[in-house]
């Protein structure tokens, strides 16, 4: 069952790994040219993206550093956010997708435990962004050593394991909810408004006192404040991330079991 | 587990949509060995009836066990072949491929099985399933359905969409899995379908079951037609009044009319006269199916 699960998310995981590591590949890249000239390029930025802008861009401070660049370029927005989406679509072919296409009907009349079904979905989404995730990091860590970037194997590890973890989160929400309603839309729209909102709350909301308290319950919070780039593995965040997605997982499990399919 | 465990056991099973009304009430046996025709016009309930039979729904209240298990107990479904009544099969997969996948879940199926199951249905396992029009598609349908050999057969509407050819296949399949002593439930909107091989039918309609059937019994209760044609006209006072004769027109040389039960009667008043034809059509299970259709509305 875990082997036709990855073979179902196939496609999308190859477009979305191939679409992430060209972004990586290119944007890393850049660097080199940023590295060259850094006062034109820290000036533009500052022009480019004002006051609150620059809040949600996460500050944009220093990234003439290839730390502060990699942390505030790739890891800060857009590779995590592709990340989420990549996992959502994924996640989106575990139940919801086979279910409003009527082809989950049969699977669940197989001599296998429903239980186990979900189970063996979620291990193929795990694969899927573990395979998805080193493919990236591999590309990312080869282009920052060809362009001499000097940031150390195991922190460039440790935010890529982070942006690993954060995806994992939200495709368990995807798979949570398509497991509890078996529609497509409704995981989406969780999913989508959860990140989206996470993201502004952990970064122009931190200044707002009256949101502020809200980052503890966005993912985003514990996927960025470690800083894994500079300060190292930041195991405390990584394992709330981790026990959410477990507590997540069970209650897809438990919903899958008890529900009608296909109604 | 008895030999005399009743394949299917549903004890006041109900299924409620919401408030809408999918199952009322179902109480039904079905022994090991029968063949089960089970009757309905759209919206009736055998879906829905099927769907509870394998756990893929859950009902609202009653008691179903099939097998002698509990629905929900994984390991029974591996003792039951199901064709969904809405199949779908989609993707980029052959057929073959997918067949392959549901036959090690179910724990292997020979290759010549599938083989030998696509042959008799004329069916093309090489095809990407999206491609594959209707019939063929049910074809695949029957093939997972038929190949790990169950003891029971759900099958809900399986003739939808097949050609005549590939229909007498299919009864022919079912014959043999009686022969071999195992089950069959199958659902469809015309008796015409399943009459020839069922032993029982059950009518449902609007949510209740409303009559089972032995086939036989069906079959003796039957409005045959007859057409008589002679050499001569004939009076209409030698043919009126007689028993199980009904809607007796006589125009002329010919008689038309529909006989309940035993012809004998108008035999012998025919025999007065010379017959030069005589037509009697098949009895017509349509017909009394139609009359349950009619009472419950
Ligand atoms: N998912 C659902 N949600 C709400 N109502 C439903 C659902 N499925 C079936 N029903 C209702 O339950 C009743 C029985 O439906 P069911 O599908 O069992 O009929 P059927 O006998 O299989 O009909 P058909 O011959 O059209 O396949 C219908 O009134 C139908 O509207
Ligand atoms: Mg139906």
């Amino acid at each position: 069952m875990i082997v036709r699960t990855l073979r179902e998310y196939r496609r999308a995981l190859v477009g979305w790994a191939v679409g992430i590591s060209a972004f990586l590949a290119m944007y890393v890249g850049v660097y080199a040219s940023i590295r060259e000239s850094p006062e034109t390029y820290s000036q533009a930025a500052v022009a480019k993206y004002p006051g609150a802008l620059r809040d949600l861009m996460g500050g944009l401070e220093d990234f003439t550093t290839g730390t502060g660049y990699l942390q505030s370029v790739v890891y800060q927005l857009f590779v995590p956010m592709m990340f989420v989406f990549a996992a959502l679509t994924v996640a989106n072919r575990a139940i919801a997708q086979p279910e409003e296409a009527g082809t989950l009907e049969l699977t669940v009349t197989l001599p296998v435990d429903r239980r186990r079904l979900v189970l063996d979905r979620f291990a193929g989404l795990v694969l899927g962004l573990l395979a998805a995730a080193a493919v990236t990091f591999l590309v990312t860590y080869g282009v920052a050593q060809t362009i001499e970037m000097g940031v150390p194997f195991d922190r460039l590890l440790a935010a890529h394991t982070g942006v690993l973890l954060l995806a994992l989160f939200f495709g368990t929400v995807a798979l949570a909810v398509g497991a509890a309603v078996g529609r497509r839309a409704p995981a989406s729209a969780v999913v989508g408004g959860w990140a989206v909102a996470g993201y502004v709350v952990v970064t122009i909301g931190r200044n707002v006192d009256a949101i502020a308290w809200l980052k503890w319950v966005s993912p985003w919070h514990y996927y960025l404040e470690g800083k894994p780039l500079s300060t190292g593995w930041p195991w405390g965040d990584y394992l709330v991330l981790a026990a959410a997605t477990a507590v997540l997982l069970l209650t897809a499990v438990l919903s899958f079991d008890r529900r009608d399919v296909g109604v | 587990m008895s030999a005399m465990t009743a394949v299917v056991q549903a004890e006041g099973l109900t299924k409620y949509y919401g408030r809408r009304r999918g199952l009322e009430d179902l109480t039904l046996e079905i022994q090991p060995g029968e063949v089960f025709g089970y009757l309905g016009p759209n919206g009736a309930g055998k879906t829905t009836t099927i769907r509870l039979l394998l756990d893929v729904i859950r009902p609202t209240r009653g008691l179903v066990r099939v097998l002698g298990e509990d629905t929900r107990t994984p390991a029974v479904r591996n003792r039951i072949g199901y064709l969904p009544g809405e199949l779908a099969l989609e993707g980029r997969e052959k057929a073959r491929e997918y067949l392959e996948f549901l036959a090690k879940v179910r724990g292997g199926v020979p290759a010549a099985r599938i083989d030998g199951l696509a042959e008799r249905l004329d069916a093309d396992l090489g095809v990407p399933m999206r491609k594959l029009s209707k019939g063929n598609k049910q074809k695949i349908g029957l093939i997972q359905a038929f190949m790990h050999e169950p003891e029971f057969l759900i099958l809900d509407e399986p003739t939808s969409g097949l050609d005549p050819l590939v229909q007498q296949e299919f009864l022919a399949m079912v014959r043999e899995v009686r022969a071999s002593g195992r089950t069959v439930l199958m659902s469809s909107h015309v008796l015409a379908e399943v009459e020839h091989v069922s032993d029982r039918v059950g009518i449902v309609r609007g949510g209740r079951l409303v009559a089972v059937e032995n086939v036989a019994a069906l079959r003796e209760k039957a409005v045959r037609r007859v057409e008589l044609h002679f050499d001569a006209p004939v009076p209409r006072e030698a043919f009126e009044g007689l028993p199980g004769v009904r809607d007796l027109r006589i125009e002329g040389a010919s008689l038309r009319c529909t006989i309940d039960g035993r012809p004998d009667a108008l035999v012998k008043a025919a025999a007065k006269f010379t017959v030069v034809h005589m037509v009697s059509a098949e009895p017509d299970l349509e017909e009394i199916f139609l009359t349950y259709y009619s009472e419950a509305s």
